[in-house]
């Protein structure tokens, strides 16, 4: 029998790998990518809840489409910001987080 | 289910005014009218959002059990209309020098109130989520809209990342209220909440987890890393509508949530919004003493105002919001005045920093006086509208039980006004040849006086008077405040 | 044609230690499966919830973009199989369409204009063991506070592609709606923040 708990369990090591992901990574598109596993972990959440605890509304998996629809907004959006920084700056390397200080 | 959409009319306008502008922006060449339309257009849709949103502000109604219709929206719609009217008509001119894609740019000025509209509204969670990431967006993309300021897209970087860190963190914590309240919607949630037995460390880990997402909106310490680079690197009327709309709709959405779905677990989260409003009114006050750049001194004025307020959120009752919206209204009209008169100075003379100001008692007295009082009101001197509604803020928090943290908040405000004088004294005390006033007091060279815009002058004109009427005559806001308060707590 | 050394390492580095760390995991989940000590679904899970945790350590430990991103791509595609397993097959759809297709793709292309060849660049910062620290403290406080509650939980039941119609665009018409907005802004931003500023001057 698969709990609930598994689910919650394994996206709470899902989160805390993106946030150490987002802790450690000094380059926008890794930092970018430890969020989506983030956000993965939250809508892993959203449904698991959806379907053991509201399986009558599911209002969890609606969410969960929400997060993802904006997850991948998201990223684009931040990776169109990366662009506008790379060319100002005309490095080979989009590592410019180490000029800002966090 | 109630599906009736002429409640969201205001809304509806705003986002068709955002379509509008950027359509006017794409075909004005057919349209032969050049970009000066697109203020005026970006007024008008504003205009009609906050009068429509007036107009609804007496009823009490609900869309579809996710948005609120009463005077607690109400009140949040005109602040939002009017900080957006005075934000656009102030800096025209500062947008037309120094932004690129005037049309996207004021798009996005639209569509962030929209989302700070539905933060302020919602009644659930999923449409709250949705306003605040809409709000996100918009400020993310005009952060990085500076023309040839390499500040701007790094900003917008560091914005976005952290931004997204944020939104996965309160997500988490909203899953984990969703799971432990059984539902999205706020008066369900504040049902289930009365008993939960055996789910008590997931709710308070949501909680912990809300509280440090909308922490971030709002430039709570310590997630206020983005707020000082953000500020700076951001154009003026974004770094105006960053610590306005921004902050307003933040504080909207903690009102909502922790006077209605989280009310029931007050003691779970109670000392951890303390311990955030002591160190925010801390930090922010101790650093901004430091700051050269007059957009980081206000990012660090408005970072320890939000620890003020967050003193009302701790004492959560209906005395005390009435008295955290009506700072919030006192707060705005200063705040807006300040950054109003920030850039008229900046459309002058292009710089922002602080010793740039030196002497501009002398070359130019109103907007000098309008400056030093804004700045004296947000340290909070009698007569102006920061010491009133600080007053009945820190009042009620006292009253609430909290005294230590009133006593604190009064000690950080005196020291507050140490760096607020600082600014006065460039204007006041220097000359505009950099000499200072004791040593000479007849001024070797005379510099020409200068005068504001049309458009500039009569916007800090009228917020001027805003900050004297509000000191002086308080009851119109506070009756709205009032109003607002008891309507959140009616919900 | 001689691949360059890299590349090559990475490959045999990769596949010897998926080998080694995959091959007995998967062995000993199918032999549990077999003996009966767990059903098919569980089975199901536990290769999901390893594939998932591959990928997830591989996006935030690889030294090398490309390699993050394809992990982060393994990582979403296993958390697809879980909504299947959720009895969310629409979601599952989703999932595979949003990151096998747009991400992973906006995030190649990204990589391209930025950094066209695939060497390693300086990826992780020095405060490595703090970072480790505090995200192993939230990780042990997430699963111990998710191991110690009890959930009134029930068994689940398929959501039909139908309910979720009309709970969408129905009950949540309104929030669609401010979604599609945001969509629009990041679509204007993206162009808006990414263009270049000479096409602009010109045009006013």
């Amino acid at each position: 029998m698969i709990s609930l708990t598994h689910y919650l369990v394994l996206s709470g090591v899902l989160f805390a790998l993106g946030f150490y992901g987002v802790l450690v990574r000094r380059s926008a598109i890794l930092i970018l990518i430890a969020v989506e596993l983030m956000l993965a972990a939250v809508s892993i959440n959203f449904v698991a809840f959806a379907s053991y605890l509201d399986a009558k509304l599911f209002t969890g998996v609606i969410f969960a489409i929400f997060v993802i629809t904006i997850a991948a907004a998201e990223v684009g959006l931040a990776l169109g910001i990366v662009l506008r920084i790379y060319r100002e700056r005309s490095t080979a390397n989009v590592d410019e987080a180490s000029t800002l200080k966090w | 289910m109630n599906l009736d959409y002429s409640l969201l009319v205001p809304e509806f306008l705003l986002a068709l005014a955002g379509v509008v502008v950027l359509l006017a922006d794409t075909f004005r060449g057919e349209l032969k009218s050049g970009r000066q339309l697109l203020p005026w257009l970006t007024v008008f849709g504003a205009a009609l959002y906050g009068a429509t949103g007036a107009a609804a502000g007496s009823m009490t109604s609900e869309f579809a059990g996710i948005f609120a219709v009463d005077a607690f929206t109400a009140f949040f719609r005109v602040l939002f209309a009017v900080t957006l009217v005075v934000v656009v008509v102030g800096s025209h001119e500062y947008v037309s020098k120094n932004i690129r894609h005037q049309g996207e740019f004021y798009t996005m000025l639209l569509f962030a109130t929209v989302g700070a509209s539905f933060m302020a509204g919602a009644r659930e969670l999923l449409t709250a989520y949705v306003g605040i990431e809409l709000l996100s967006f918009s400020l993310y993309v005009a952060v990085s809209l500076a023309k040839s300021d390499s500040r701007s897209g790094e900003a917008g970087l560091k914005y976005v990342l952290l931004g997204g860190l944020a939104s996965a963190t309160l997500l988490y914590g909203l899953s984990l209220v969703y799971g432990a309240g059984g539902s999205t919607s706020y008066v369900e949630i504040a049902k289930n909440l009365e008993h939960v037995e055996g789910l008590r460390m997931p709710l308070v880990l949501g909680l912990v987890m809300v509280i440090a997402g909308v922490g971030f909106k709002a430039s709570a310490v310590p997630f206020h890393m983005w707020t000082p680079d953000a500020y700076e690197g951001a154009p003026l009327p974004v770094t105006a509508i960053l610590s306005a709309t921004s902050k307003a709709a933040a504080f909207a959405l903690i009102l909502r949530l922790f006077s209605g779905p989280f009310l029931p677990v007050i003691g779970e989260w109670r000392t951890t919004i303390a311990i955030l409003s002591l160190s925010t009114m801390v930090v922010g006050n101790l650093i901004a003493l430091q700051q050269t750049n007059i957009k980081r001194l206000l990012a660090y004025s408005s970072i320890a105002q939000v620890g003020y307020m967050l003193m009302a959120v701790v004492t959560m009752s209906d005395v005390s919001a009435s008295a955290l919206l009506l700072h919030m209204g006192g707060y705005l009209v200063t705040n807006l005045a300040v950054f109003m008169g920030v850039i008229a100075f900046y459309n002058h003379s292009n710089t922002e920093e602080i010793s740039g100001l030196h002497g501009l008692a002398e070359t130019n007295p109103f907007l000098a006086m309008v400056l030093a009082a804004g700045l004296l009101s947000l340290s909070g001197m009698p007569l102006l509208a920061g010491f009133t509604t600080k007053f009945i803020l820190f009042q009620a928090a006292a009253s609430g039980g909290y005294l230590w943290l009133v006593t604190l908040a009064v000690i950080m405000s005196t020291i507050s006004l140490f760096y607020y004088l600082k600014v006065i004294r460039q204007m006041y005390v220097v000359l505009p040849d950099g000499s200072q006033l004791p040593y000479a007091t007849e001024p070797s060279v005379r510099q020409e006086r200068w005068s504001m815009s049309p458009s500039s002058t009569l916007v800090v004109s009228v917020l001027f008077l805003g900050i004297v009427v509000v000191g002086l005559y308080v009851a119109p806001l506070a009756v709205a405040a009032d109003n607002a308060a008891r309507a959140l707590f009616k919900a | 044609m001689p691949l360059p050394a890299q590349l090559d390492r990475a490959i045999v580095t990769g596949s010897l230690t998926a080998g080694a760390i995959g091959l007995p995991y998967i062995l000993v989940v199918s032999v549990l499966g077999i003996m009966g000590r767990i059903n098919g679904a569980e089975v199901v899970w536990w290769l999901l919830a390893g594939l998932i945790l591959v990928g997830a350590i591989g996006s935030v430990t690889s030294n090398n973009v490309v390699h993050a991103a394809l992990s982060l791509v393994v990582a979403a595609m296993g958390i697809a199989g879980m909504f299947v397993l959720l009895a969310s097959e629409f979601l599952a759809l989703v999932q595979v369409l949003v990151y096998g297709g747009g991400v992973a793709i906006l995030l190649l292309f990204a990589l391209m204009m930025t950094n066209a060849s695939d060497d390693p660049i300086v990826v992780d910062g020095s405060q490595k063991p703090f970072g480790f620290g505090v995200a192993l403290v939230m990780g042990v406080v997430l699963v111990s506070a998710m191991v110690g509650a009890s959930w009134n939980a029930t068994i689940t039941t398929v959501v039909s592609f139908r309910d979720i119609g009309t709970r969408l665009y129905r009950d949540y018409g309104v929030p669609f709606e401010v979604a599609s907005l945001v969509l629009l802004v990041a679509l204007i931003g993206a162009i808006a923040i990414a263009r270049r500023d000479t096409e602009e001057s010109d045009a006013a």
